[in-house]
């Protein structure tokens, strides 16, 4: 059922979600507003923005983020896999800046000392192959190295996960805003608002939508007491000495490690996962912990510039799975913690395809629906 | 005959001698399931990657208290009898127990405690009116100078932490547990199967801490429930009384009335 172009929207929050579903329902014509708490100019260092978005190393990692996780996530993974170049390709002919999307995979490491998780991490990997039928390559040191030229000796085993993506997530970020506003999105930055049902306050303005979506992450606590914060620490790194084809992930007995490399001989390393709502600077241990995996890879990392060491939280339900609830007319989507860029394209199409009078096949695991008071 | 047969540490009991970490799991909803599955009634947290000066919102406590069990809190990767002694009155505070898993790590590689450093922390935080519950290794002469500083309950491990290769030196848990027969003694850390649970107990450890092997199994709360029934079947086995182990066959039927050709 196409959307009726007299439709009035609100989307209060401008990261990934956001901006995706704003850009996609301005498709259909509609009339939307988009609100953000933060100031939106281009000299806003992106680092210095609240969403998680900014700071995320960008990878469409199903397998990887599923053996951590469970099937919905690979499953939300894989469709959202299948819908990321069609996003990117439509963006890239719509605006100058182009949005770097490659799809050449995943390589797991590990040092000999970690070999364990490496083998947890290929007996899952296994296990979810019989499964879905993800594919997956066992490697060996040459044929790691025949890979990655750049990474280092002493790594003799690897896993190869062919299908997996990444995405320079900050030129995509910039570009959805451009393309928004070149749709007539209506944006109101710089606003903090609360949400009344189908009604946006601030100040002394109440403006009623027939359907409001709430992508505000960590900043919807109000209407979801659940709501936590897991805190996560990257290193953006320039290195013009290392050159890496795809995502490296290094395993760590806590939690994976990833290096992933970005335009511009710039790389991020993170993340470490902290059950805290600590937002202040990387500490000194996360610190040496993304350094030492970084330089252990390839000692040229020694010479690399940090260019930004960034601090964020996840936005996480208690079992860390994404929710869409449906709560009369407002809607909220949330809960995405670390797999934003992992499943945003398939919740966003999930919500327009509801919308439209229609469940698609994410609905179930995705949506729930709370009486309205 | 029917027992009560309850777990003491520093006077308060137990009925579970499952004591469990909350490190690792997947999500905040499995961590909670697994420990409602285990029994555990008192469990493990780490203060130090966190900062506890930020109280605002600490969701993840709020779910930690809500499993309505016991806190321990940890000094997990303490290098210091000050560091641990700092952290220690610290998890006091933000946690209002008393209560302390004492960690004094003194090698990298393998977390192995550091003895020397461990019995200051012990001997200090005691003083300070501290339930001490050090992690130490199954060295003997170790325990019994953490047994005269006060401790009231022993830690050794049975391997490294995160290793699962379960109790690697039974010679010395077993003199261990001989020799310090007056307070519970828990295997803590390099557990990592049901099995290796349940040897513990039936050598007579009172109790074992653990975290990784449930976890990081593929389904935890089976895992957690799994681990339950082997300390509960070992604890029996223990109550019970291990028969003697002989060197020669002991038929448990008489064989006078078979052929001959049987008996061989």
């Amino acid at each position: 059922m196409p959307l009726s172009p007299s439709l009035n929207i609100a989307i209060v929050g401008a990261g990934l979600v956001g901006r995706l579903l704003a850009y996609q329902l301005s498709q259909h014509k509609l009339k939307i507003s988009l609100y953000e708490a933060n100031r939106l100019n281009s000299h806003t260092p992106a680092n210095q923005l609240d969403a998680a978005a900014f700071t995320a190393a960008g990878m469409i990692a199903p397998i990887s983020e599923a053996l951590e996780a469970d099937l919905d996530c690979y499953y939300l993974g894989t469709t959202s896999l299948a819908l990321w170049p069609k996003i990117v390709s439509e963006l890239n002919l719509k605006n100058a800046a182009q949005i770097h999307y490659q799809q050449s995979g995943s390589l797991i490491i590990s040092h000999p000392q970690d070999r364990a998780e490496l083998q947890h991490f290929s007996r899952a990997t296994q296990r979810l192959a019989n499964t879905t039928g993800a594919a997956f390559t066992a490697l060996n040191g040459s044929d790691i190295r025949h890979l990655e030229p750049d990474i280092g000796n002493g790594f003799e085993q690897g896993i190869l996960l062919p299908d997996e993506a990444h995405i320079d997530n900050r030129a995509l970020m910039a570009s959805l805003l451009q393309q928004c506003l070149k749709q007539e999105v209506k944006l109101i930055d710089d606003t903090a608002v609360e949400i009344d049902n189908n009604r946006v306050l601030y100040g002394q303005n109440r403006h009623s939508y027939d359907w409001v979506f709430d992508c505000r992450g960590i900043g919807a606590k109000v209407h979801r007491p659940e709501l936590r914060g897991v805190r996560g620490e990257l290193l953006r790194v320039y290195c013009p000495e290392v050159n890496f084809n795809r995502p490296i992930r290094l395993m760590h007995p806590r939690y994976q490690l990833y290096l992933v490399p970005k335009p511009g001989q710039q790389f991020v390393i993170g993340a470490t996962q902290i059950e805290s709502e600590d937002r202040s600077a990387m500490t000194v241990q996360s610190m040496l912990e993304l350094c030492s995996a970084m330089y252990s890879i390839n000692p040229a990392f020694a010479e690399a510039r940090i260019l930004e060491q960034n601090t964020n939280l996840r936005p996480a339900l208690n079992n860390n799975k994404a929710s869409v609830l449906v709560c009369d007319r407002h809607i909220s989507i949330n809960g995405l913690f670390r797999h934003g860029y992992l499943v945003a394209p398939a919740i966003v199409r999930s919500v327009i395809h509801w919308l439209q009078g229609q469940q698609c096949q994410h609905h179930k695991i995705l949506f729930s629906t709370l009486e309205h008071p | 005959m029917q027992h009560s047969d309850t777990l003491t540490l520093y006077d308060t009991s137990f009925n579970s001698r499952f004591l469990l970490g909350t490190a690792l799991y997947r999500s905040p909803t499995q961590m909670s399931e697994a420990i409602k599955a285990s029994g555990s009634e008192f469990i493990t947290l780490s203060l130090r990657r966190q900062n506890p000066e930020q109280s605002d919102g600490d969701a993840f406590w709020q779910l930690i208290k809500e499993t309505g069990c016991k806190l321990l809190p940890n000094t997990a990767g303490c290098k210091s009898a000050k560091e641990a002694i700092n952290l220690a009155e610290m998890s006091r505070e933000l946690f209002a127990t008393d209560w302390i898993k004492l960690e004094v790590i003194g090698d990298d590689y393998n977390l192995q405690p550091d003895p020397f450093e461990l019995v200051i922390a012990a001997t200090e935080l005691i003083k300070r009116g501290f339930k001490v519950l050090p992690y130490c290794t199954d060295d003997l002469v170790l325990c019994l100078r953490l047994r005269d500083a006060g401790c009231q309950v022993l830690m050794p491990w049975g391997a490294p932490i995160g290793t699962g290769q379960g109790l690697l030196n039974k010679y010395h848990l077993q003199s261990l547990r001989e020799r310090i027969t007056d307070i519970p003694l828990i295997i803590d850390a390099g557990l990592g199967s049901p099995s290796q649970a349940a040897a513990a107990l039936e050598m007579g450890y009172d109790a074992v801490l653990l975290n990784t092997a449930v976890a990081k199994a593929d389904d935890p709360v089976l895992m957690a429930r799994a681990f339950s029934l082997a300390i509960s079947a070992g604890r029996s086995g223990y109550l019970a009384g291990l028969m003697q182990r002989r060197q020669t066959a002991a038929p448990s039927t008489p064989v006078l009335g078979q052929p001959f050709w049987h008996q061989q």
